[in-house]
């Protein structure tokens, strides 16, 4: 029996439903191809409505398949904390390396995920190599075009979308795969 | 015999009512389904656990309805709580008496050198 384990299941299930991030990787990559005006604003309005539909179908299938649980009231706490860390984060780097030639958009999500999964289920090796990735893409000094916002955009998407995949698999590994039960 | 401060709650100590208690005690509460997949257990298993453990007076089944379907929703007592920290002490405690014990013998000859 592993101790470890089974105290952090109601951790893990909080964090590491990974298909929901998959929705929200789409929705950045969506953003972004919008503001590049490769597609229009009514594909980018269903797209959302898509995306949304999608998260709340995959939330329904992680309950079905798997049940529901309510972290302790010091885990809220700290994914509160978590979540204002992280929009702080993403915020504070944007105006504080606004006249840099690095990607603002890229640093501050590769922070601010980094200390979300930090402070929730831990870092583990997907997080680090993907996080990482996105953090020295954009540190490095090549972004000075107009469009490197969106860049980071399209980075953020791709590296929340693979996070997502990566959690997924973790999840499927604590808490076995899917069959059909009910409660 | 072991030591009385050393003795384990064997209510708790049975390895699925242990994983039961230790999967509630980082939670607020859960559902039946949650526990089953945290902890591995079947059905029937589970269902025979909770109801000694609710006997025990360690924790709360509230059986409700989501929508049309019936949900059993489980949280630790306070109670249940305390024991189960208790009862992870106890083992920590007893590992480490163990691992003192094992190394009693192999620290003797070198002494008498």
């Amino acid at each position: 029996m592993d101790r470890r384990h089974l105290e952090d299941a109601a951790v893990s299930y909080a964090h590491l439903r990974g298909l929901l991030l998959i929705p929200v990787g789409a929705l950045f990559l969506l953003a972004a191809l919008a503001n590049w005006d490769v597609v229009q604003t009514w594909v980018l309005a269903a797209g959302v409505v898509t995306v949304g539909l999608l998260w709340l179908a995959i939330r329904h299938h992680y309950r079905e398949h798997y049940g529901s649980v309510r972290t302790s009231p010091r885990q809220q706490a700290r994914d509160a904390i978590a979540l204002v860390l992280a929009c702080a984060i993403v915020i504070g780097v944007s105006v504080l390396l606004r006249d840099l030639p690095v990607n603002a958009i890229a640093i501050g999500f590769a922070v601010a995920m980094g200390v979300g999964y930090a402070l929730g289920p831990g870092l583990r090796t997907h997080h680090v190599v993907i996080l990482g990735a996105l953090l020295i893409a954009g540190a490095l000094p090549v972004w000075d075009g107009a469009d490197s916002a969106n860049a980071g955009l399209l980075l953020a998407g791709i590296a929340v979308a693979l996070t997502g995949v990566f959690d997924h698999r973790a999840f499927l590994h604590t808490f076995g795969p899917t069959v059909d039960a009910g409660a | 015999m072991p030591e009385p401060d050393l003795a384990l709650d064997r209510l708790i100590h049975e390895p699925g009512r242990l994983a039961i208690l230790t999967v509630l005690s980082s939670a607020s509460d859960a559902d039946f389904l949650f526990v089953q997949r945290a902890t591995g257990l079947t059905k029937g298993n589970l269902s025979s656990h909770l109801t000694k453990l609710e006997a025990a007076g360690l924790v709360a089944i509230e059986k409700r309805f989501v929508g049309r379907k019936p949900n059993t929703r489980l949280a630790l007592t306070d109670e249940g709580r305390e024991r189960i920290a208790r009862h992870w002490e106890q083992l920590d405690r007893l590992r480490e008496t163990a691992r003192r014990t094992s190394r009693a013998p192999r620290a003797a000859p070198q002494a008498s050198r």
